[in-house]
Protein backbone atom coordinates (compact mmCIF):
# COMPACT_ATOMS: atom_id res chain seq x y z
CA UNK A 1 0.00 0.00 0.00
CA UNK A 2 2.80 2.39 -0.72
CA UNK A 3 1.62 3.29 -4.19
CA UNK A 4 2.29 6.82 -5.31
CA UNK A 5 -0.81 8.94 -5.55
CA UNK A 6 -2.64 7.31 -2.68
CA UNK A 7 -4.65 9.46 -0.31
CA UNK A 8 -4.95 8.59 3.34
CA UNK A 9 -7.45 10.11 5.78
CA UNK A 10 -6.83 9.41 9.45
CA UNK A 11 -8.45 10.24 12.81
CA UNK A 12 -11.55 11.50 11.04
CA UNK A 13 -14.24 12.65 13.48
CA UNK A 14 -17.58 14.36 12.84
CA UNK A 15 -20.40 15.32 15.21
CA UNK A 16 -23.77 16.88 14.49
CA UNK A 17 -24.74 18.58 17.74
CA UNK A 18 -24.65 15.70 20.24
CA UNK A 19 -24.67 12.93 17.65
CA UNK A 20 -21.47 11.16 16.76
CA UNK A 21 -21.70 10.75 13.00
CA UNK A 22 -18.24 9.58 11.96
CA UNK A 23 -15.25 8.14 13.78
CA UNK A 24 -12.81 6.66 11.30
CA UNK A 25 -9.28 5.65 12.26
CA UNK A 26 -7.91 5.41 8.76
CA UNK A 27 -9.19 5.32 5.21
CA UNK A 28 -6.91 5.01 2.19
CA UNK A 29 -7.95 5.60 -1.39
CA UNK A 30 -5.79 3.82 -3.92
CA UNK A 31 -5.62 4.77 -7.61
CA UNK A 32 -7.03 2.21 -10.01
CA UNK A 33 -9.54 0.83 -7.51
CA UNK A 34 -13.25 1.22 -6.89
CA UNK A 35 -14.31 1.26 -3.26
CA UNK A 36 -17.96 0.52 -2.64
CA UNK A 37 -19.36 2.13 0.48
CA UNK A 38 -22.55 0.73 1.96
CA UNK A 39 -24.59 1.71 4.98
CA UNK A 40 -28.18 2.31 5.95
CA UNK A 41 -29.92 5.65 5.42
CA UNK A 42 -28.47 8.27 7.74
CA UNK A 43 -25.32 6.25 8.42
CA UNK A 44 -23.18 9.18 7.30
CA UNK A 45 -22.19 8.06 3.78
CA UNK A 46 -22.93 11.43 2.19
CA UNK A 47 -21.20 13.29 5.03
CA UNK A 48 -18.11 11.12 4.63
CA UNK A 49 -17.98 11.68 0.87
CA UNK A 50 -18.39 15.45 1.29
CA UNK A 51 -15.60 15.56 3.88
CA UNK A 52 -13.31 13.63 1.55
CA UNK A 53 -14.21 16.06 -1.25
CA UNK A 54 -13.33 19.11 0.85
CA UNK A 55 -16.92 20.32 0.84
CA UNK A 56 -17.86 19.77 4.47
CA UNK A 57 -15.49 20.28 7.39
CA UNK A 58 -14.85 17.42 9.83
CA UNK A 59 -14.30 18.09 13.53
CA UNK A 60 -10.80 16.75 13.03
CA UNK A 61 -8.98 14.83 10.33
CA UNK A 62 -5.44 14.43 9.04
CA UNK A 63 -4.88 13.95 5.34
CA UNK A 64 -1.82 12.30 3.90
CA UNK A 65 -1.24 13.46 0.34
CA UNK A 66 1.77 11.98 -1.39
CA UNK A 67 3.09 10.76 1.98
CA UNK A 68 2.90 14.23 3.56
CA UNK A 69 0.39 14.48 6.41
CA UNK A 70 -1.47 17.74 7.08
CA UNK A 71 -4.69 18.80 8.84
CA UNK A 72 -7.82 18.68 6.65
CA UNK A 73 -8.25 22.48 6.80
CA UNK A 74 -4.77 23.01 5.36
CA UNK A 75 -5.44 20.81 2.33
CA UNK A 76 -9.09 21.70 1.76
CA UNK A 77 -8.38 23.54 -1.51
CA UNK A 78 -6.14 20.73 -2.70
CA UNK A 79 -8.89 18.19 -1.96
CA UNK A 80 -11.33 20.23 -4.03
CA UNK A 81 -8.86 20.27 -6.90
CA UNK A 82 -8.06 16.58 -6.73
CA UNK A 83 -11.51 15.16 -6.06
CA UNK A 84 -14.90 15.50 -7.66
CA UNK A 85 -18.05 14.73 -5.72
CA UNK A 86 -21.29 13.82 -7.49
CA UNK A 87 -24.62 14.22 -5.72
CA UNK A 88 -27.17 11.43 -5.77
CA UNK A 89 -29.21 13.62 -8.10
CA UNK A 90 -26.49 15.56 -9.94
CA UNK A 91 -26.99 19.29 -10.21
CA UNK A 92 -27.31 20.58 -13.74
CA UNK A 93 -26.60 24.27 -14.25
CA UNK A 94 -29.36 26.15 -16.06
CA UNK A 95 -27.41 25.98 -19.29
CA UNK A 96 -26.84 23.80 -22.32
CA UNK A 97 -25.45 20.28 -22.17
CA UNK A 98 -22.24 21.59 -23.77
CA UNK A 99 -21.82 24.38 -21.22
CA UNK A 100 -22.50 21.99 -18.34
CA UNK A 101 -19.93 19.55 -19.65
CA UNK A 102 -17.30 22.25 -20.08
CA UNK A 103 -17.99 24.04 -16.77
CA UNK A 104 -15.08 22.55 -14.84
CA UNK A 105 -12.64 23.15 -17.68
CA UNK A 106 -13.86 26.75 -18.01
CA UNK A 107 -13.49 27.65 -14.33
CA UNK A 108 -10.08 26.00 -14.13
CA UNK A 109 -8.85 28.14 -17.00
CA UNK A 110 -8.53 25.61 -19.82
CA UNK A 111 -8.14 27.38 -23.16
CA UNK A 112 -11.35 27.71 -25.16
CA UNK A 113 -10.19 25.77 -28.23
CA UNK A 114 -8.89 22.90 -26.11
CA UNK A 115 -12.05 22.94 -24.06
CA UNK A 116 -14.26 22.74 -27.13
CA UNK A 117 -12.34 19.78 -28.50
CA UNK A 118 -12.47 17.93 -25.18
CA UNK A 119 -16.20 18.59 -24.78
CA UNK A 120 -16.97 17.45 -28.33
CA UNK A 121 -15.07 14.19 -27.84
CA UNK A 122 -16.78 13.55 -24.50
CA UNK A 123 -20.25 14.31 -25.88
CA UNK A 124 -19.72 11.67 -28.52
CA UNK A 125 -18.35 9.25 -25.97
CA UNK A 126 -21.44 9.43 -23.77
CA UNK A 127 -23.81 9.53 -26.75
CA UNK A 128 -25.24 12.96 -26.09
CA UNK A 129 -23.95 14.81 -29.15
CA UNK A 130 -27.53 15.05 -30.45
CA UNK A 131 -28.50 16.99 -27.29
CA UNK A 132 -25.51 19.35 -27.21
CA UNK A 133 -27.56 22.57 -27.46
CA UNK A 134 -30.41 21.40 -25.22
CA UNK A 135 -30.82 22.69 -21.69
CA UNK A 136 -29.23 20.01 -19.50
CA UNK A 137 -32.25 20.03 -17.18
CA UNK A 138 -34.42 18.63 -19.95
CA UNK A 139 -32.39 15.40 -20.04
CA UNK A 140 -33.67 12.26 -18.34
CA UNK A 141 -32.33 11.33 -14.88
CA UNK A 142 -30.02 8.69 -16.34
CA UNK A 143 -28.70 11.03 -19.02
CA UNK A 144 -28.04 13.71 -16.40
CA UNK A 145 -26.12 11.17 -14.32
CA UNK A 146 -23.96 10.25 -17.32
CA UNK A 147 -23.45 13.92 -18.15
CA UNK A 148 -22.36 14.59 -14.56
CA UNK A 149 -19.93 11.66 -14.70
CA UNK A 150 -18.49 12.91 -17.97
CA UNK A 151 -18.25 16.46 -16.56
CA UNK A 152 -16.18 15.09 -13.70
CA UNK A 153 -14.14 12.81 -15.95
CA UNK A 154 -13.02 15.75 -18.12
CA UNK A 155 -11.26 17.23 -15.08
CA UNK A 156 -9.14 14.10 -14.66
CA UNK A 157 -9.46 14.04 -10.87
CA UNK A 158 -7.44 11.78 -8.58
CA UNK A 159 -10.58 10.62 -6.82
CA UNK A 160 -14.18 10.44 -7.94
CA UNK A 161 -16.76 10.31 -5.13
CA UNK A 162 -20.19 9.16 -6.21
CA UNK A 163 -23.20 9.35 -3.94
CA UNK A 164 -25.67 6.63 -4.89
CA UNK A 165 -25.11 7.12 -8.63
CA UNK A 166 -27.48 4.38 -9.75
CA UNK A 167 -30.36 5.06 -7.35
CA UNK A 168 -33.73 5.14 -9.10
CA UNK A 169 -32.20 4.05 -12.42
CA UNK A 170 -33.53 1.27 -14.57
CA UNK A 171 -31.33 -1.76 -15.12
CA UNK A 172 -30.12 -0.60 -18.54
CA UNK A 173 -28.91 2.77 -17.21
CA UNK A 174 -27.35 1.03 -14.20
CA UNK A 175 -25.42 -1.25 -16.53
CA UNK A 176 -24.33 1.69 -18.70
CA UNK A 177 -23.25 3.65 -15.63
CA UNK A 178 -21.10 0.84 -14.33
CA UNK A 179 -19.61 0.33 -17.80
CA UNK A 180 -18.78 4.04 -17.87
CA UNK A 181 -17.19 3.85 -14.41
CA UNK A 182 -15.05 0.88 -15.49
CA UNK A 183 -13.99 2.85 -18.58
CA UNK A 184 -13.04 5.83 -16.42
CA UNK A 185 -10.97 3.77 -14.04
CA UNK A 186 -7.25 3.95 -14.70
CA UNK A 187 -4.01 3.80 -12.76
CA UNK A 188 -4.34 7.41 -11.63
CA UNK A 189 -8.00 7.49 -10.57
CA UNK A 190 -9.59 6.11 -7.42
CA UNK A 191 -13.38 5.83 -7.28
CA UNK A 192 -15.56 5.61 -4.20
CA UNK A 193 -19.22 4.76 -4.71
CA UNK A 194 -21.87 4.78 -2.04
CA UNK A 195 -25.09 2.87 -2.44
CA UNK A 196 -27.49 0.64 -0.61
CA UNK A 197 -26.99 -2.42 -2.66
CA UNK A 198 -24.51 -3.69 -5.20
CA UNK A 199 -24.55 -6.84 -7.18
CA UNK A 200 -21.16 -8.40 -7.75
CA UNK A 201 -22.01 -8.70 -11.45
CA UNK A 202 -22.15 -4.92 -11.74
CA UNK A 203 -18.78 -4.33 -10.17
CA UNK A 204 -16.71 -7.51 -9.93
CA UNK A 205 -13.55 -5.66 -8.84
CA UNK A 206 -15.14 -3.40 -6.21
CA UNK A 207 -13.88 -3.48 -2.65
CA UNK A 208 -16.68 -3.25 -0.15
CA UNK A 209 -16.64 -1.11 3.00
CA UNK A 210 -19.58 -0.80 5.37
CA UNK A 211 -20.39 2.29 7.45
CA UNK A 212 -22.16 1.56 10.71
CA UNK A 213 -22.39 3.62 13.89
CA UNK A 214 -19.95 6.07 12.37
CA UNK A 215 -17.26 3.44 11.86
CA UNK A 216 -16.00 1.81 8.70
CA UNK A 217 -15.86 -1.96 8.62
CA UNK A 218 -14.95 -4.47 5.99
CA UNK A 219 -18.12 -5.37 4.09
CA UNK A 220 -19.55 -8.81 3.43
CA UNK A 221 -16.79 -11.30 2.50
CA UNK A 222 -18.58 -12.16 -0.74
CA UNK A 223 -17.78 -8.68 -2.02
CA UNK A 224 -14.13 -8.57 -0.96
CA UNK A 225 -11.48 -8.55 -3.54
CA UNK A 226 -8.69 -10.80 -2.35
CA UNK A 227 -5.59 -12.39 -3.72
CA UNK A 228 -3.64 -11.51 -6.86
CA UNK A 229 -1.58 -9.04 -4.81
CA UNK A 230 -4.46 -6.58 -4.68
CA UNK A 231 -5.29 -4.63 -1.52
CA UNK A 232 -7.91 -5.96 0.83
CA UNK A 233 -10.42 -4.08 2.97
CA UNK A 234 -8.00 -4.25 5.88
CA UNK A 235 -5.36 -2.44 3.82
CA UNK A 236 -7.82 0.38 3.16
CA UNK A 237 -8.80 0.69 6.78
CA UNK A 238 -5.38 0.13 8.29
CA UNK A 239 -6.53 -2.72 10.54
CA UNK A 240 -5.80 -6.39 10.69
CA UNK A 241 -8.65 -8.91 10.54
CA UNK B 1 -66.10 64.32 -17.61
CA UNK B 2 -64.55 67.06 -19.72
CA UNK B 3 -62.37 68.00 -16.77
CA UNK B 4 -60.67 64.61 -17.20
CA UNK B 5 -60.87 64.12 -20.98
CA UNK B 6 -59.53 67.54 -21.96
CA UNK B 7 -56.32 67.38 -19.86
CA UNK B 8 -55.80 63.73 -20.86
CA UNK B 9 -56.01 64.72 -24.52
CA UNK B 10 -53.51 67.52 -23.85
CA UNK B 11 -51.31 65.10 -21.93
CA UNK B 12 -51.00 62.76 -24.92
CA UNK B 13 -50.34 65.77 -27.13
CA UNK B 14 -47.51 66.89 -24.83
CA UNK B 15 -46.00 63.39 -24.81
CA UNK B 16 -46.29 62.78 -28.53
CA UNK B 17 -45.04 66.21 -29.61
CA UNK B 18 -41.92 65.76 -27.46
CA UNK B 19 -42.52 68.66 -25.06
CA UNK B 20 -39.02 69.63 -23.98
CA UNK B 21 -39.78 70.42 -20.33
CA UNK B 22 -41.75 67.21 -19.93
CA UNK B 23 -39.05 64.99 -21.41
CA UNK B 24 -36.38 66.77 -19.34
CA UNK B 25 -38.29 65.78 -16.21
CA UNK B 26 -38.62 62.20 -17.45
CA UNK B 27 -34.90 62.14 -18.30
CA UNK B 28 -33.91 63.36 -14.82
CA UNK B 29 -36.16 60.79 -13.19
CA UNK B 30 -34.66 57.88 -15.09
CA UNK B 31 -31.08 59.15 -14.83
CA UNK B 32 -31.25 59.52 -11.04
CA UNK B 33 -33.04 56.22 -10.41
CA UNK B 34 -30.82 54.24 -12.79
CA UNK B 35 -27.69 55.64 -11.13
CA UNK B 36 -29.08 54.73 -7.71
CA UNK B 37 -29.99 51.16 -8.66
CA UNK B 38 -26.68 50.61 -10.48
CA UNK B 39 -24.68 51.87 -7.48
CA UNK B 40 -26.68 49.87 -4.93
CA UNK B 41 -27.09 46.53 -6.74
CA UNK B 42 -23.51 45.09 -6.61
CA UNK B 43 -23.03 45.87 -2.92
CA UNK B 44 -26.54 44.79 -1.96
CA UNK B 45 -26.23 41.46 -3.80
CA UNK B 46 -22.81 40.82 -2.30
CA UNK B 47 -24.25 41.46 1.15
CA UNK B 48 -27.24 39.23 0.33
CA UNK B 49 -24.87 36.46 -0.69
CA UNK B 50 -22.80 36.81 2.49
CA UNK B 51 -25.94 36.74 4.62
CA UNK B 52 -27.10 33.60 2.81
CA UNK B 53 -23.81 31.70 2.88
CA UNK B 54 -21.76 32.93 5.86
CA UNK B 55 -22.89 31.91 9.31
CA UNK B 56 -22.39 34.35 12.19
CA UNK B 57 -24.26 35.11 15.39
CA UNK B 58 -27.14 37.52 14.79
CA UNK B 59 -27.42 36.77 11.07
CA UNK B 60 -31.18 36.26 11.32
CA UNK B 61 -31.48 39.58 13.17
CA UNK B 62 -29.61 41.41 10.38
CA UNK B 63 -31.93 39.87 7.79
CA UNK B 64 -34.97 40.90 9.86
CA UNK B 65 -33.65 44.48 10.04
CA UNK B 66 -33.31 44.65 6.25
CA UNK B 67 -36.78 43.15 5.82
CA UNK B 68 -38.16 45.83 8.14
CA UNK B 69 -36.29 48.59 6.30
CA UNK B 70 -38.04 47.58 3.06
CA UNK B 71 -41.06 49.47 4.37
CA UNK B 72 -39.04 52.51 5.45
CA UNK B 73 -41.08 55.66 4.62
CA UNK B 74 -39.39 57.67 1.86
CA UNK B 75 -40.06 60.90 3.71
CA UNK B 76 -38.17 59.63 6.77
CA UNK B 77 -35.19 58.73 4.58
CA UNK B 78 -35.47 62.21 3.06
CA UNK B 79 -35.43 63.79 6.49
CA UNK B 80 -32.35 61.81 7.59
CA UNK B 81 -30.42 62.57 4.40
CA UNK B 82 -31.49 66.23 4.67
CA UNK B 83 -30.15 66.46 8.23
CA UNK B 84 -26.87 64.80 7.16
CA UNK B 85 -26.37 67.00 4.09
CA UNK B 86 -27.67 70.33 5.41
CA UNK B 87 -25.06 73.02 6.08
CA UNK B 88 -25.05 72.36 9.80
CA UNK B 89 -25.06 68.60 9.28
CA UNK B 90 -22.00 66.30 9.48
CA UNK B 91 -21.76 66.09 5.65
CA UNK B 92 -22.71 69.72 5.00
CA UNK B 93 -19.27 70.59 3.64
CA UNK B 94 -19.91 68.34 0.65
CA UNK B 95 -22.61 70.82 -0.50
CA UNK B 96 -24.75 68.05 -1.97
CA UNK B 97 -28.14 69.19 -0.74
CA UNK B 98 -30.59 70.02 -3.57
CA UNK B 99 -28.49 68.21 -6.16
CA UNK B 100 -29.12 65.07 -8.19
CA UNK B 101 -26.33 63.42 -6.19
CA UNK B 102 -28.35 63.91 -2.99
CA UNK B 103 -31.37 62.35 -4.73
CA UNK B 104 -29.22 59.39 -5.82
CA UNK B 105 -28.00 58.92 -2.25
CA UNK B 106 -31.55 59.01 -0.92
CA UNK B 107 -32.75 56.51 -3.50
CA UNK B 108 -29.81 54.19 -2.79
CA UNK B 109 -30.86 54.16 0.88
CA UNK B 110 -34.42 53.37 -0.18
CA UNK B 111 -33.69 50.53 -2.60
CA UNK B 112 -30.77 48.94 -0.69
CA UNK B 113 -32.92 47.03 1.86
CA UNK B 114 -35.21 45.77 -0.93
CA UNK B 115 -32.25 44.48 -2.91
CA UNK B 116 -30.67 42.83 0.15
CA UNK B 117 -33.84 41.23 1.51
CA UNK B 118 -35.19 40.01 -1.83
CA UNK B 119 -31.71 39.03 -3.03
CA UNK B 120 -31.16 37.08 0.20
CA UNK B 121 -34.47 35.26 -0.27
CA UNK B 122 -33.59 34.37 -3.87
CA UNK B 123 -30.09 33.13 -2.98
CA UNK B 124 -31.35 31.16 0.05
CA UNK B 125 -33.91 29.49 -2.19
CA UNK B 126 -31.17 28.35 -4.55
CA UNK B 127 -30.37 24.67 -4.61
CA UNK B 128 -27.41 24.06 -2.26
CA UNK B 129 -26.09 21.55 -4.79
CA UNK B 130 -25.36 24.42 -7.21
CA UNK B 131 -22.78 25.86 -4.80
CA UNK B 132 -21.25 22.46 -3.99
CA UNK B 133 -21.15 21.41 -7.65
CA UNK B 134 -19.36 24.62 -8.63
CA UNK B 135 -16.79 24.12 -5.85
CA UNK B 136 -16.19 20.44 -6.55
CA UNK B 137 -15.72 21.18 -10.26
CA UNK B 138 -12.83 23.48 -9.43
CA UNK B 139 -14.40 26.92 -9.03
CA UNK B 140 -12.96 29.18 -6.34
CA UNK B 141 -15.40 30.85 -3.96
CA UNK B 142 -15.72 34.07 -6.03
CA UNK B 143 -16.35 32.09 -9.20
CA UNK B 144 -18.79 29.77 -7.41
CA UNK B 145 -20.62 32.87 -6.16
CA UNK B 146 -20.94 34.17 -9.74
CA UNK B 147 -22.24 30.76 -10.81
CA UNK B 148 -24.82 30.81 -8.04
CA UNK B 149 -25.88 34.35 -9.01
CA UNK B 150 -26.30 33.12 -12.59
CA UNK B 151 -28.45 30.24 -11.36
CA UNK B 152 -30.80 32.57 -9.44
CA UNK B 153 -30.56 35.44 -11.94
CA UNK B 154 -34.31 35.66 -12.46
CA UNK B 155 -34.98 35.97 -8.73
CA UNK B 156 -32.27 38.64 -8.45
CA UNK B 157 -33.67 40.51 -11.46
CA UNK B 158 -37.04 40.51 -9.73
CA UNK B 159 -35.34 42.17 -6.73
CA UNK B 160 -33.69 44.78 -8.98
CA UNK B 161 -36.95 45.54 -10.80
CA UNK B 162 -38.83 45.83 -7.51
CA UNK B 163 -36.13 48.17 -6.16
CA UNK B 164 -36.23 50.30 -9.29
CA UNK B 165 -40.02 50.45 -9.19
CA UNK B 166 -39.84 51.66 -5.59
CA UNK B 167 -37.39 54.53 -6.20
CA UNK B 168 -38.60 55.78 -9.57
CA UNK B 169 -42.02 56.54 -8.12
CA UNK B 170 -41.04 57.83 -4.64
CA UNK B 171 -41.61 61.46 -3.85
CA UNK B 172 -40.63 62.04 -0.21
CA UNK B 173 -36.86 61.73 -0.53
CA UNK B 174 -36.61 63.47 -3.90
CA UNK B 175 -38.69 66.40 -2.70
CA UNK B 176 -36.75 66.89 0.56
CA UNK B 177 -33.18 66.45 -0.64
CA UNK B 178 -33.65 67.44 -4.29
CA UNK B 179 -35.70 70.55 -3.74
CA UNK B 180 -37.77 70.12 -6.95
CA UNK B 181 -35.60 72.57 -8.94
CA UNK B 182 -36.79 72.83 -12.56
CA UNK B 183 -34.43 71.27 -15.08
CA UNK B 184 -32.13 70.11 -12.31
CA UNK B 185 -33.78 68.04 -9.59
CA UNK B 186 -37.40 67.98 -10.70
CA UNK B 187 -38.35 64.39 -11.42
CA UNK B 188 -41.68 62.75 -12.36
CA UNK B 189 -43.24 62.39 -8.87
CA UNK B 190 -42.23 65.86 -7.66
CA UNK B 191 -43.35 67.41 -10.95
CA UNK B 192 -46.77 65.71 -10.74
CA UNK B 193 -47.26 67.10 -7.23
CA UNK B 194 -46.22 70.60 -8.34
CA UNK B 195 -48.24 70.73 -11.59
CA UNK B 196 -51.35 69.42 -9.85
CA UNK B 197 -51.05 72.06 -7.11
CA UNK B 198 -50.80 74.72 -9.85
CA UNK B 199 -53.84 73.33 -11.68
CA UNK B 200 -51.79 72.17 -14.70
CA UNK B 201 -53.45 68.80 -14.91
CA UNK B 202 -52.30 67.94 -18.44
CA UNK B 203 -48.64 67.91 -17.41
CA UNK B 204 -49.50 65.90 -14.30
CA UNK B 205 -51.50 63.35 -16.29
CA UNK B 206 -48.78 63.07 -18.96
CA UNK B 207 -46.17 62.28 -16.32
CA UNK B 208 -48.63 59.95 -14.59
CA UNK B 209 -49.06 58.07 -17.88
CA UNK B 210 -45.29 57.62 -18.06
CA UNK B 211 -45.17 56.26 -14.50
CA UNK B 212 -48.14 53.95 -15.00
CA UNK B 213 -46.68 52.68 -18.30
CA UNK B 214 -43.38 52.08 -16.53
CA UNK B 215 -45.12 50.26 -13.66
CA UNK B 216 -47.01 48.11 -16.18
CA UNK B 217 -43.79 47.36 -18.08
CA UNK B 218 -41.97 46.42 -14.86
CA UNK B 219 -44.80 44.17 -13.73
CA UNK B 220 -44.90 42.52 -17.13
CA UNK B 221 -41.16 41.95 -16.93
CA UNK B 222 -41.53 40.56 -13.39
CA UNK B 223 -44.21 38.13 -14.50
CA UNK B 224 -42.21 36.95 -17.49
CA UNK B 225 -39.10 36.48 -15.34
CA UNK B 226 -40.99 34.60 -12.63
CA UNK B 227 -42.52 32.33 -15.26
CA UNK B 228 -39.07 31.74 -16.68
CA UNK B 229 -37.74 30.97 -13.20
CA UNK B 230 -40.45 28.38 -12.60
CA UNK B 231 -39.65 26.75 -15.94
CA UNK B 232 -35.93 26.70 -15.13
CA UNK B 233 -36.38 24.82 -11.84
Amino acid sequence: MNNDGQLCFSQLEKHYRERHVLSIGRLTLVPGRIVHLTGRNGAGKTTLLKILAGLEPPDCCDVSLDHHSQPWQAVRQRLRRDMVYLHQHPYMFDDTVTDNLGYGLRVTGVHRARRRRAVAVMLERIGLEHAARRNARTLSGGEQQHLALARAWLLQPRVLLLDEPTANMDSEFRRQTWTLLQEMLNDELAIMVSSHELSKAECPNCLNLHLQDGRLNAGPPSLHLVGQGRPTAQDYLGVKP
Amino acid sequence: MDSLLQPTHEAFHLLLTGDRDLWTIIGISFRVSLKAILCATPFALLLAFLLAYVSFPGRRLVVSIFETLMALPAVVVGLLIYLLLSRSGPLGDLRLLFTQSAMVIGQIVLCFPILVAMGYAAIRAADRRAWETALTLGAGRPRAMLTLIHEVRFGLLVAVIAGFGRIVSEIGTSMMVGGNIAGHTRNIPTAIALETSKGHFAEGIALGIVLVTLAFGLNLALNLLQRREVQAT
